[in-house]
């Protein structure tokens, strides 16, 4: 294989681990730092990314304002969320974020005028016409691979643009979520995790702390779904199968909760796991074509979720004292 | 003058009356017990109080405020604090940030203030640190102060405990039986803290123990429990040769012969 | 009004699949406190269980219907000794357990999706059959479904009510250390359940799959909400109760597209009316009909 070619590969491999970075992110600050069992969080994902693209295909916003009110919007339906079903039990609340997201799912399969239905936004203009919300997004994208190609030269591609997008935004929110953790207002949310009824016997409003986790978390969701929506220019409900939000959680949990700056690490290994099987020309794999490759890729997932909850609940960097599945 | 109050308070469990109608009152800057036999409804009347049960009849009353039905966090804001009976020390956060939680009046906990004022809460939290390791001083904690409080020993927990109750800026202090488990002369260091706490500061404490001797020795006003209801108060002279009391601990002697 | 009774046979069919997965959830989970979320998968291990012998050694669907069971009481039993008891011997706390079965859900799924094959499967029956009872048709798998179902349903409360076994697992729902004080076997009691939970699961996802016409290996995870649903409805840790609420939602989800309630809602978001059966009984009385309220 050429070095461009690659390259370009692995370009993408680290665009999808930026996107999931920021997603998994989001999952840190709920079940990390919060505690919360958020099942769901898929579906702030895919609230993002639909509302930002019905915005501007739909009623013609401009894409800045679009994404701005993407965000906007899922954090308004984590509040939604939240309200009701905060006060549930733990396990309650892992089942009820789960229905949430496929309720969420559902109608986006089935709401055809408003999502475009089962094959995705490219169907969103209505038949017969392609809908690309993409417009801007290219533009904005071209002139930052111009500015990259003075730097790095030929290598400066779309995939490799993308990936420099996506990884300073990842950095930057990692960067605020590290900072807002360390402050009395991190502080009332780790006392949620380890013993919300000693937090509130201490005067903190648990309630409105959760859900203030929840809104911050679905923000990076759709801030993660809105890079999806322009990385991949059309997507569809199946991009938000409950399978994604199991995966954020495999990223938390490989680089041990609690810790923000495990996450980028969990997510780049995540997909490694992913991509990188593709190439691994040699038996046993040799041995599968792509379809079977897919199945293979997904079992190890879980055989890791297994083997990290019976042999390293810590996570691959946490440490023993700060455990959390105990 | 009362500080905290109780009228007629009643909750049943399924088909258990935990607290059956008890009345009590608790005076400001004393030291005051709660007694009574297993299943008299002590601890129910503590979560009652701190706010974690809704008593299904009676009021309470703190400063002449209701409370009944408040949720804890409202209770705790109003000057009434309680630790746990077993202690519930935060496990994954260090001693110090333990009792950092306890503080009230944070604007550092809200994710406004952070943006709009970052000096106002920098400033605050010099404060309270410097709060926070007396009282870690106080309960001679303040060496373990960066240790995760998971591995501190159950008598640590408990001193843990009360130092964060502390923190909280109280006007009374329910303890849930704060001597078990904890040793002799930590006990008797406790029991000074709250001598010391009551005559310098005008806090309040109202506890349940079983150790009636120290309950005795220390307290100025006991109340006993049986059953769901208050049966007796005053002081600890008068409440030891109440026949009730001592029917209650030692059985229906008196009744059986009634 | 035939509309109705077909409506209302429909939703006894799936109301009887969803009742058995329902029963086998509720009685693990009020042993053992585990969300089994792999369930789903464990039908699905069933049902192609029985599609191998059915249509892969050319045997009769009664005979594949038996491997079914038997395939997936084994394999229940065999995870609790593999999975879930060195899981409760470390300790494994709520947030464990569900991820742990979250992995073996992936792992169940993907390893059926690897052995069988991704195109849409069904087994050798006769599917033109069609039986007219007084206006309601009701397909041959129907009618086996429907009849295998009941079985099922009056064996597993014979089976609670009556035996010694049953009894045991009643009393370890209610109170696990009392039962254990009481000389009751914990450990031989606890497989036993995953026996019988694995085994009603092999029978559910054969039923679904016949039912389905068609089916691929991701029709156990649809099902996993309408029976976490059920269990729920019917009351958390009640075996009874999970029958009932399978019952019921059946006949709710089918009902729902009547079409004399304004209009009825379109039939592909049935699963829809099961999500929010889910969540408003979770709102509104978390013990679920039958089920006790726990101090939590």
């Amino acid at each position: 294989m050429s070095t461009i070619a690659s390259l370009q590969f692995w370009a993408f491999v680290g665009v999808i681990a930026g996107i999931y970075t920021i997603l998994a992110l989001g999952l840190q600050v709920q079940f990390g730092f919060t505690g919360l069992l958020n099942f769901g969080h898929a579906a702030f994902m895919a609230v993002g990314a639909y509302t930002m693209a019905i915005l501007v295909v739909k009623a013609g916003w401009p894409l800045w304002g679009a994404s701005l009110a993407a965000i906007a919007v899922a954090i308004g339906f984590g509040l939604l969320l939240g309200l009701p079903t905060l006060r549930l039990r733990a396990d309650y609340l892992a089942i009820t974020t789960i229905a949430f997201a496929e309720i969420v799912r559902y109608v986006a399969i089935n709401a055809q005028g408003l999502t475009g239905g089962p094959v995705g936004t490219i169907a969103l203009a209505g038949p017969g016409e392609a809908a690309s919300y993409n417009r801007d997004w290219l533009e904005f994208q071209r002139s930052v691979q111009d500015g990259l190609e003075v730097v790095i030269g030929e290598n400066a591609t779309r995939d490799v643009t993308m990936l420099v997008l996506v990884w300073a935004v990842a950095l930057v929110l990692l960067v605020v979520v590290e900072a807002a953790v360390r402050t009395p207002w991190g502080r009332v949310l780790k006392s949620i995790r380890d013993d919300e009824d000693a937090a509130s016997a201490l005067g903190k409003n648990v309630f409105a702390y959760k859900l203030q986790a929840l809104a911050v978390g679905a923000a990076l969701a759709a801030i993660a779904g809105l890079f999806f929506a322009f990385q991949f220019s059309f997507f569809s409900p199946g991009d938000f199968d409950p399978l994604v939000t199991f995966f954020a959680y495999t990223i938390v949990i490989l680089g041990g909760t609690a810790r923000n700056w495990a996450v980028p690490v969990g997510a780049v290994l995540f997909g490694v796991i992913f991509a990188g099987t593709r190439f691994f020309d040699f038996p046993p794999f040799s041995l599968l074509d792509s379809g079977e490759r897919a199945y293979v890729r997904l079992i190890v997932i879980g055989l890791v979720l297994i083997g990290l909850v019976l042999f390293r609940p810590q996570g691959l960097l946490g440490k023993r004292e700060e455990m959390v599945l105990e | 003058m009362s500080l905290l109050q109780a009228d007629d308070v009643a909750k049943r469990f399924g088909g258990l009356a935990a607290v059956d109608g008890a009345s009590l009152t608790v005076q400001e800057r004393s030291i005051t017990a709660l007694i009574g036999p297993n299943g008299a409804g002590k601890t129910t009347l503590f979560n009652i109080f701190s706010g974690f049960i809704r008593p299904e009849r009676g009021s309470v009353l703190l400063n002449e405020v209701r409370i009944d039905g408040r949720p804890p966090h409202a209770v705790n804001r109003r000057g009434l604090v309680r630790t746990f009976q077993t202690p519930r020390a935060l496990r994954r956060m260090s001693v110090l940030e333990n009792v950092l939680l306890a503080a009230p009046h944070q604007p550092g906990e809200r994710l406004w203030r952070l943006v709009a004022t970052p000096g106002s809460v920098r400033r605050r939290e010099r404060e309270i640190e410097e709060q926070a390791r007396e009282l870690l001083r106080l309960v001679r904690l303040d060496g373990l102060a960066q240790e995760y409080a998971g591995t501190l020993s159950g008598g640590q927990r408990k001193l843990l405990e009360f130092a964060r109750a502390l923190m909280t800026g109280p006007r009374i202090v329910l303890l849930d039986e704060p001597m078990a488990g904890v040793s002799p002369p930590l006990a008797i260091q406790l029991l000074d803290h709250m001598r010391t706490l009551r005559e310098e500061r005008g806090l309040t404490f109202f506890l349940v123990d079983h150790d009636l001797e120290m309950v005795m020795s220390v307290s100025d006003h006991v109340i006993v429990m049986n059953e769901g209801r208050v049966i007796a108060a005053g002081t600890p002279d008068e409440v030891r040769a109440d026949p009730l009391v001592v029917d209650a601990y030692l059985g229906t002697h008196g009744r059986a012969v009634g | 009004m035939t509309e109705l009774f077909q409506l209302a046979a429909n939703g006894l069919v799936t109301g009887s699949i969803i009742a058995i997965g329902a029963v086998g959830v509720s009685l693990v989970y009020g042993i053992l406190r585990i969300v089994n979320f792999a369930h789903g998968d464990y039908l699905v291990f069933g049902a192609y269980v029985a599609l191998a012998v059915n249509v892969g050694w050319n045997g009769h669907i009664v005979l594949a219907a038996v491997a079914a069971v038997g395939a997936t009481a084994l394999l229940g039993a065999g995870l609790e000794f593999a999975l879930w008891r060195p899981l409760r011997r470390k300790g494994a706390g709520l947030f464990s357990l569900f991820i742990a079965a979250i992995g073996l859900a992936l792992v169940l799924r993907h390893v059926v999706f690897l052995v069988g094959e991704a195109r849409p499967r069904r087994y050798d029956v006769d599917v033109f059959q069609v039986y007219d009872l007084g206006g309601v048709r009701l397909s041959q798998s129907q009618l086996i479904a429907i009849g295998i179902a009941f079985s099922a349903i009056v064996l597993v409360a014979f089976l609670l009510a009556r035996t010694g076994l049953g009894k045991s697992m009643r009393a370890l729902s209610d109170d696990r250390s009392l039962a254990a004080v009481a000389g009751i076997d914990v450990d031989r009691t606890v497989v036993f359940t995953w026996v019988l939970a694995g085994g009603l699961a092999g029978i559910a996802g054969l039923l679904q799959a016949l039912i389905l016409s068609a089916f691929t290996p991701n029709f156990g995870f649809a099902l996993l909400l309408p029976i976490f649903a059920a269990v729920v409805l019917g009351g958390i840790g009640s075996a009874y109760g999970a029958l009932v609420g399978g019952l019921v939602l059946g006949l709710v989800m089918e009902l729902s597209t009547w079409d004399a309630l304004a209009g009825g809602a379109p039939s592909v978001y049935k699963p829809v009316v099961a999500f929010s059966v889910l969540i408003l009984v979770l709102l509104l009385r978390p013990q679920g009909v039958f089920g006790k309220a726990r101090v939590v």
